[in-house]
């Protein structure tokens, strides 16, 4: 009996992996495709808006290998990367592999604090409006909708203006300590407050109407106790599924509050690379990016599980 | 979650505590700039937004001043023979790598020897160092570099960042040299001791350094015993952070918040002409309709160049009368006025031309196609506001001449696609180049690598082609302003319209800021101090 479920076990993890890895290849092979039939060739790009002479166009093909066909270069760039080499940046003159390995540590504490900021923000102020009085819900919302429809650009500029700029509570620049990450975590994690927190209001609110929660009032049980020991766990699965969503928010995000407060990240390479059209980065971005989505797709399958008693059985 | 909020609170609150505003020990500072350096082997330099890095870590062997004549400085003397082929450099004796290693003529031949190793900057070797054929060691102070054919430029070459001198060590051992950094070795007045990509550079004074080029303001080590650039690509975040105190110095200050910068007591503006050429419409003549000289004369005559430039840049804009840009020796002053502002003029050109009916938004039209023209510009490449000036150029030739201006801005490889099938009417550029004769061979002759007009004259050739042999600068003078009167005033086939600018803004305390005085860009380090 055990022995089976462990074989279970191990063919749902097999298939996981599987489909884990089937869906990077695709995102490598969609980028190396797109960036193919974009036009101009990479030639051009490498030239830039630099000298342009026949003897410099050949010798930039021998360097970079470009006059082997198409495939042979796909089939090559494949090779390299199960090799875990992501090749080299055209612009950066650097392994694209290092470019990553610098500037990956920067956008996760960016993001991880960006996240906890949001899902802070949201589950408090859900828990403080949810069921209470009309005036309390009504400046809720309209602070989560001014924080979801401003785009993050302005939100930084204004949160510089006042709490740098004017008051100089936090630095502008750099990733010098924790009080740097104070504003971009802000910038970044208030459209996620804002879109998280209605949806655990609304959660939370359907779930103390349901029969469950008059008979847990029945029992005697506090409405403090009721929203954190069981309406919460309600409101949180439509909230979980949006952590696909938050991701890329995040992500996004990210381009366009490092390039503002002058941090170092993946964003801003991100951005160069696309502008500079720098494949070799973009791809590596791309693939990034779609280890990231794997890997907490599957973490939220598990986390559903944990959630919600129901699913388990 | 109940235990992570007052953890929260309390990180919110020790980081306010914090004095967020860095304190600048009186010896260091920090400057913001607009751009990351790409890479920081000056072999490799690109952007000219980049330039005020390299002075800092290294020296060229010669320094170029305002008037295009030339100075010593790592060579502290050289001679050219009278057939213009032998260069005899006598360089200094007394400099020393950060390494520690001595610089001499054999470390001088090993930089230039590098350009011509495969794969290290096929470019520098293909265009600057074109004519170059060998250098040889005469004694460890005599360097004698031998050209296939003369070259006017060679001199700027040795004053350029290509010319920064790095030690031989490096260039063997280096990590990673195309790209630099802390372990690539120079001579100059700071030391490249920290590099955060996407943060910021951080130098410490050099203190061995007494080997400056020709015009600086003091001799021995620099001023500062440290300075950071950090990097801010947003200019409001740049401005922001000055007026608040929590940098001291930054660069790129747009025409937008020029004016909050000048009524600041505390602060002070400084700008200057950037070399090279002019920012310019190149007009593609060989097709319809540029190809007709009634149409872009009509296309400069329908703009109002100065109430363009006003509304758009609040009148922090320099105008531009020729391709090549009012800071350069060559610039040829007699074309002043002479074109733009004039829509009676452009709308006689245009019926003389045969585009004389009108459609029903008011365009004008010939043979049942209207009058269109394309600007086709790559978005990685727009600065200085220029998106916004194409727009406002859009409506003035609109509403003066019935032409069809259409702005489009895209990617890089669009932008060059579009180049390569020849599909499209206007090409906007300025270069930098500190010699504008370089650009000049880059845009004009026929086969020139960025000639996208497609316009070739032999005679422009000609004087081209002498102008880059000798090195005899009134004469080169006389040969570019002939070439600038074919272009702009005979030819039409260029719409200069602004002359890029740099600028510096600090804190008052802040002295011997300044600027390169061949490129018009921020200067190095070097004479910045902290006054009172």
């Amino acid at each position: 009996m055990t022995g089976r479920l462990a074989a279970l076990a191990r063919l749902g993890v097999v298939r996981r992996l599987g489909t884990g890895l089937a869906v990077l290849w695709a995102a490598a092979t969609a980028s190396y495709v797109a960036l193919l039939i974009a036009p101009g060739d990479t030639v051009d790009i490498l030239v830039g808006d630099g000298a342009d002479t026949p003897e410099i166009r050949a010798a930039i093909i021998k360097e970079w290998g470009l006059d082997r066909p198409e495939i042979v270069q796909y089939l090559a760039y494949l090779w390299r990367l199960l090799h875990g080499d992501l090749g080299r940046s055209y612009q950066l003159q650097r392994g694209v592999g290092e470019v990553l390995a610098t500037q990956i540590a920067p956008t996760v504490q960016l993001t991880l604090a960006a996240a906890a900021t949001g899902v802070t923000l949201a589950v408090v102020i859900a828990l403080a409006t949810a069921g209470r009085g009309r005036a309390a819900r009504g400046v809720a919302s309209a602070a989560e909708l001014v924080a979801v429809s401003v785009p993050p650009f302005l939100i930084g500029i204004v949160l510089l203006a006042v709490f740098s700029f004017t008051l100089g509570w936090f630095p502008v620049s750099g990733a010098q300590g924790p009080s740097a990450l104070v504003l971009p975590a802000l910038a970044l994690g208030l459209p996620i407050a804002g879109v998280l927190g209605q949806v655990l209001r609304g959660g939370l609110e359907r779930a103390l109407e349901q029969p469950f929660a008059v008979t847990a009032r029945a029992r005697g049980l506090t409405e403090r106790a009721l929203v954190a020991r069981h309406a919460l766990r309600h409101a949180l699965i439509p909230a979980v599924t949006l952590a696909g969503w938050f991701t890329g928010t995040l992500l996004g995000g990210a381009v366009i509050t490092e390039a503002l407060f002058g941090r170092p990240g993946l964003g801003r390479v991100a951005m160069e690379a696309v502008t500079g059209r720098d494949m070799p980065v973009v791809m590596a971005v791309v693939l990034l990016s779609a280890l990231v989505y794997v890997t907490l797709s599957t973490l939220l399958d598990l986390a559903y599980r944990a959630i919600d008693p129901r699913i388990r059985g | 979650m109940k235990r992570l909020i007052p953890v929260l609170l309390l990180a919110l609150a020790a980081c306010g505590a914090q004095p967020a505003a860095q304190q600048a020990a009186p010896v260091g500072l920090t400057w913001a700039v607009e751009t990351q350096p790409i890479t920081l082997n000056p072999q490799q330099w690109s952007q000219n937004k980049a330039r005020l890095l390299v002075f800092n870590q290294f020296d060229a062997l010669l320094t170029r001043n305002k008037d295009g004549s030339f100075g010593p400085w790592l060579a502290k003397a050289w001679k050219v023979s009278d057939d213009e082929l032998t260069y005899t450099l006598t360089l200094r004796d007394d400099v020393t790598f950060h390494d520690g290693t001595r610089f001499d003529a054999a470390s001088v031949k090993a930089n230039l020897d590098q350009f011509f190793v495969e794969g290290y900057n096929a470019a520098v070797a293909g265009i600057q160092l074109r004519a170059f054929k060998e250098a040889k060691v005469l004694s460890p102070t005599t360097l004698e570099i031998t050209l296939k054919e003369p070259d006017a430029l060679f001199l700027d070459f040795l004053a350029s960042p290509y010319a920064g001198q790095i030690s031989p060590k490096s260039l063997k051992s280096a990590k990673d040299l195309k790209f630099g950094g802390t372990d690539l070795a120079g001579t100059g007045p700071f030391i490249l001791d920290r590099y955060v990509p996407g943060q910021e550079l951080h130098y410490r004074r050099n203190p061995a350094y007494k080997w400056p080029p020709a015009g600086a303001a003091h001799q021995g080590p620099a001023h500062l015993a440290e300075i950071t650039y950090r990097f801010l690509p947003e200019a409001a975040v740049r401005v922001g952070a000055l007026t608040s105190g929590q940098v001291q110095v930054i660069e790129g200050v747009p025409a937008t918040e020029a004016g909050l910068i000048k009524n600041d007591p505390g602060l002070t503006l400084q700008t200057a002409l950037n070399s090279g050429t002019s920012f310019s419409y190149y007009f593609n003549t060989s097709r319809a309709p540029f190809d007709d000289q009634r149409v872009r004369e009509a296309f400069r005559a329908a703009v109002d160049v100065d109430a363009v430039l006003k509304a758009v840049y609040q009148g922090t804009a320099t105008r531009a009368w020729s391709i090549v840009g009012k800071a350069s020796p060559f610039y040829d002053a007699s074309l002043e006025n002479t074109f733009g502002g004039d829509a009676a003029r452009a709308n006689k050109l245009l019926d003389e031309a045969g585009w004389k009916q009108r459609d029903a938004q008011g365009y004008r039209v010939k043979g049942g196609k209207r009058l269109s023209v394309r600007t086709i510009a790559s978005a990685a490449f727009i600065r200085d506001r220029r998106d916004i000036l194409a727009q406002a150029i859009q409506a003035q030739v609109k509403q003066n001449a019935g032409i069809d201006f259409q702005v489009k801005i895209v990617d890089q490889g669009t932008a060059q696609k579009a180049l390569d099938d020849n599909d499209y009417e206007v090409f906007e550029n300025s270069r930098g180049d500190s010699d504008a004769g370089a650009a000049l061979n880059l845009l004009l002759p026929g086969k020139g690598a960025l000639n996208r007009t497609h316009f070739s004259d032999p005679d422009v050739e000609k004087w081209i082609a002498e102008a880059s042999r000798t090195s005899d600068q009134a004469r080169r003078k006389e040969l570019y302003a002939k070439v600038q009167q074919v272009v702009v005033r005979d030819k039409a086939i260029v719409f200069p319209l602004y002359v890029p600018a740099d600028q510096i803004a600090a804190q008052k305390s802040v002295q011997g800021l300044g600027f390169h005085p061949a490129s018009g860009t921020p200067a190095s380090a070097y004479d910045v101090r902290i006054g009172t």
